[in-house]
């Protein structure tokens, strides 16, 4: 009897534990049944059909049927500008939960324009959740300068990033992209301020191609400009699948990787739905996904390929007490580099 | 456009005497008054603000500052003006002669020529553009990769990257824009002068230079002020050749200064850069209404019946047809090759054995995954509302302007024509900050509805060029029978006046539908998830790399051009400028 008693105990306080710990998931799943679509920012490289099987995932693991929007961004300082002009105008943002880098995330946080969740009690790792509970991270990027290798010879491959500033890129065979973050980074890093400022001043004199990530890449393939300062993995996961000649240059330190993160906007219409979004993308169904189309999982979970491919690197990822010099930087590099 | 614009000086003697004509004018000319007055407010309002639309603040002159301080502000004017000379230029070169050879000689297959010009318009600027990479890029264009093969050149014997090269693009792709304008006034003009000069022994050439050119002047005018206030404000081929060169005009710094590449956004610089676009384009208009007041020497339409003759061609037929083609081929047939090349490609790249081997039609298969439906019912929308409005708009200025004796018509009709003045990106980041900083008076930010009243504003303009043209076309003598047997004005205007002038605006009606399908700047400018359409999406392609799903898309829609724009030509083959 006493044993049936002390079995009965057990098992009715495991129970209440599994309930303590299920409800605010199961709150927030709740919550997420009653909104509507899903509109969700994330990068151009997931691609259409990577948004759709994240969405027919997402629905059949909390049991929603939610519509998912999907913008494809390719220009995350534009998606965040918006959010921060709407937001003074007292409009809505346009997305319930926004995929970009942890240095746009910043803007926002400097802002206090994140919707905060408690993560850590929604299950997610708290060494994954940052800016105030503002996001979460669910992958790494890794980023060096990138080249076309049937238009370059090995011999002319960078083998330090201070390589970009030989004489032979002059003339427009360099293309330098709008994610001014990746140079704000080293700043920030490993190589402080004044020799990065230094650096980029020197890598503007080279006539660089300017444009979007997305456009240089096609000029990349080409061979219209022979390589790129700095391009994302997400890029080469995309040209490894059509074949395209775009390869990184990996032999570079440090490497810069930006994280991104996942977060709800203040405002969002449907902000539970995205924050249940949020946290789907860090558990193991939404990682594979992720890592399938995407191309990368999180660097700070054991096991994963981007796990495994930092070991040994001297790898730069970015703390939030670096946000605001990070946010400055990337402007007055946007300045030199003739953004604006 | 062309042979009305002074069409309330050149009106009839007899006018129409009606109560409450004038109050229905007056609340007209109010309403063109708010709606193109109220963004031009608004973009003199930004530039003397600082902050993000809706914060308010003090007013101040620091954003001019900033702006006309700057050395470099006067390079971008330098380059902007270049730019936009430089495209007026060559969309004239090409579409004067194409104009007077399609509506005035005996040209072969004009009927044919028609509809690839009507096409062309629908293969998007950044499309066409690639194709001109493709060709006439320094290190990888075909064009100078030949050259090279073939006179050892070391230096490529072409580049596009520089203001000449854009304006070559840009001008082309103007083209049939400046083409249709024209259309109506060298195709109405009477032919008496032209058969004057050829019974005194004058050439064609001479006739056309010396006849047609001189009395086309004001419509050429309207055209030019057109072209060059669209010039100023385009940024497609400023972005895609301009940008990476580093060759910044007006058009670029503004919209960069609203959707920064780096940091937040500006709109009060965006507004002290805009105010000298706006500058620019009232002087033009100015100059432009005074070339018209003097111009009553050019009326073309003498109200006599007429039906012009074709021009025999002669031995110069085969010549003048080579002309159009080598404008087919850089306006359409070399863009649709490169647009077919590129769409059945795993990833952008010239032609060679190595890529033949790739070619695939798997971005076909995958075009409605990339795109949805929304852009497609968003520029549906766009397509049948704009250019309805318009028209409906155009045809009540004219009839005031034309056939009424409102005392303050002619201010109408200048009012009708501002918004060629303005600057499309203008307009856009003006009603953006509208609708941004005045939401719950202007609800419409990020909807279809503010890019529909962005462009119907645009488009006004031609739209009443257009009606005013047709309307004095009109005689009066069925209207006054309609009076007479005691018709209503309502019942005048919708039964007698409205048939009559059918072909004219289902010509305009079409042409504002396509031109807002392709439409970029403004929609971009307003674009938001929920308001994006065709022309925006082909951009975000473009931005995200995605080339040759976009290709795919492009040659869909082209060929579902053919046939709607083939359809139409053969069932409405009887009306106006579709009679080729």
């Amino acid at each position: 009897m006493k044993s049936h008693a002390a079995v009965l105990a057990a098992a009715a306080f495991l129970l209440h534990c599994a309930t303590l710990a299920a409800a605010p998931i199961d709150d927030l799943v709740a919550k997420a049944k009653k909104e509507g679509t899903l509109e969700l920012l994330a990068p151009s490289t997931l691609g259409p059909q990577g948004a759709q099987a994240l969405a027919a995932a997402f629905n059949k693991k909390y049991g929603l049927n939610a519509k998912v929007n999907y913008s494809p961004s390719n220009n995350m300082v534009g998606d965040v500008a918006k959010v921060v002009t709407q937001e003074a105008a007292g409009a809505r943002p346009e997305w319930d939960v926004m995929v970009v880098t942890d240095a746009h995330h910043a803007t926002l946080w400097l802002r206090k324009l994140h919707q905060p969740f408690h993560y850590a009690k929604l299950g997610v790792d708290p060494r994954w959740v940052q800016y105030d509970n503002g996001t979460v991270i669910m992958a790494n990027q890794f980023v060096y300068p990138a080249y076309n290798k049937t238009a370059l010879s090995d011999k002319d491959v960078p083998k330090r990033w201070e390589d970009l500033l030989d004489r032979k890129w002059k003339g427009g065979k360099l293309g330098m992209s709008t994610t001014t973050h990746h140079l704000a980074r080293l700043a920030a890093g490993s190589w402080g301020e004044q020799r990065t400022t230094e650096f980029v001043k020197a890598l503007a004199k080279q006539d660089l191609v300017l444009g979007t990530m997305g456009a240089l890449y096609t000029r990349l393939q080409t061979g219209e400009i022979l390589a790129i300062a700095t391009l994302t993995d997400s890029y080469i996961n995309t040209a490894k699948k059509a074949g395209a000649p775009i390869i990184h240059a990996d032999k570079i330190e440090p490497v810069v990787s930006p994280a991104y993160n996942a977060g709800v906007p203040k405002g969002a219409t449907d902000p539970n739905t995205g924050a249940l979004f949020a946290i789907f993308l860090t558990t193991v169904e939404g990682q594979n996904l992720w890592e399938q189309y995407g191309g990368q999982t999180s660097a700070f979970i054991p096991g994963t390929t981007a796990y495994k491919y930092a070991q040994g690197k001297k790898v730069l990822y970015m703390k939030p007490e670096q946000a605001e010099t990070i946010d400055r930087l990337s402007t007055d590099y946007g300045k030199i580099l003739g953004f604006q | 456009m062309s042979v009305t614009t002074d069409a309330a000086a050149a009106r009839p003697a007899a006018e129409v005497r009606l109560p409450g004509v004038g109050l229905f004018a007056g609340g007209l000319t109010a309403l063109l008054a708010l709606i193109v007055g109220i963004p031009l407010l608004m973009v003199v309002l930004m530039s003397l603000r600082t902050g993000f639309p809706g914060e308010g603040g003090p007013l101040t002159l620091t954003n001019f500052a900033a702006v006309y301080s700057n050395s470099g502000t006067y390079k971008v004017l330098g380059n902007t003006l270049l730019f936009a000379t430089g495209t007026v230029f060559v969309a004239l070169l090409f579409a004067v002669p194409l104009v007077w050879l399609l509506m005035r000689t005996d040209l072969p297959f004009k009927g044919a020529i028609y509809v690839l010009m009507t096409v062309g318009i629908l293969i998007p600027v950044f499309l066409r553009t690639i194709a001109w990479i493709l060709l006439l890029s320094p290190r990888i264009g075909l064009v100078n990769q030949w050259a090279r093969q073939l006179f050892g050149m070391e230096q490529p014997l072409l580049s596009l990257y520089n203001i000449p090269g854009m304006a070559v693009i840009q001008g082309v792709s103007f083209v049939p824009s400046a083409f249709f304008m024209l259309a109506a006034a060298y195709r109405t003009m009477d032919p008496a002068l032209e058969e004057a000069a050829y019974t005194s022994g004058v050439s064609k050439l001479q006739t056309f230079l010396r006849i047609n050119v001189p009395i086309t002047l004001p419509a050429i005018a309207g055209v030019m002020v057109y072209l060059f206030m669209t010039a100023i404000a385009v940024f497609e081929v400023p972005a895609i050749i301009g940008y990476p060169a580093r060759i910044i005009v007006l058009s670029a710094l503004i919209f960069t200064s609203t959707n920064p590449p780096t940091g937040l956004p500006n709109y009060g610089l965006a507004g002290a850069y805009g105010a000298v676009m706006l500058a620019a384009g009232l002087l033009l208009a100015y100059f432009y209404v005074r070339l018209v007041q003097h111009g009553k020497k050019y009326t073309v339409i003498t109200g006599r019946g007429y039906r012009p003759r074709e021009i025999a061609l002669g031995r110069w037929k085969w010549a003048a047809l080579a002309f159009a083609l080598l404008y087919l081929a850089m306006e359409v047939f070399i863009p649709f090759l490169v647009l077919v090349w590129v769409s059945l490609l795993p990833h952008l790249q010239v032609p060679s054995a190595e890529a033949f081997a790739q070619v695939s039609l798997e971005n076909f298969r995958h075009i409605f995954d990339h795109v949805g439906a929304l852009p497609f019912v968003n520029t549906a929308i766009l397509m049948f509302v704009v250019p309805t409005v318009t028209m409906v708009l155009s045809v009540l200025v004219s009839w005031i302007v034309v056939r009424t004796n409102v005392s303050f018509r002619g201010a109408l009709d200048t009012l009708a024509f501002l918004p060629h003045a303005i600057p499309g990106i203008l307009l856009a980041v003006g009603l953006a900050y509208l609708g941004l900083a005045y939401r719950s008076w202007f609800p419409v930010y990020g909807t279809v509805a503010i890019i529909a009243i962005a462009h119907t504003i645009t488009w006004i303009a031609y739209g009443t060029r257009t009606t005013n043209g047709v309307m004095i076309q009109v005689h009066r003598e069925l209207e006054e029978a309609g009076k007479v047997s005691g018709a209503s004005t309502r019942t005048v205007l919708g039964r007698i006046v409205l048939p009559l002038i059918a072909a004219g605006i289902f010509n305009s009606w079409i042409w504002i539908s396509m031109l807002s399908y392709r439409e970029v700047t403004m929609a971009l400018t307003l674009g938001t998830r929920k308001n994006v359409v065709i022309s925006t999406i082909v951009w975000q392609f473009w931005g995200n790399g995605w080339v040759p799903q976009v290709a795919a898309l492009g040659v869909v829609l082209v060929l579902f051009a053919v046939i709607v724009v083939g359809g139409l030509k053969i069932a409405f083959g009887h009306l106006g400028e579709w009679q080729s």
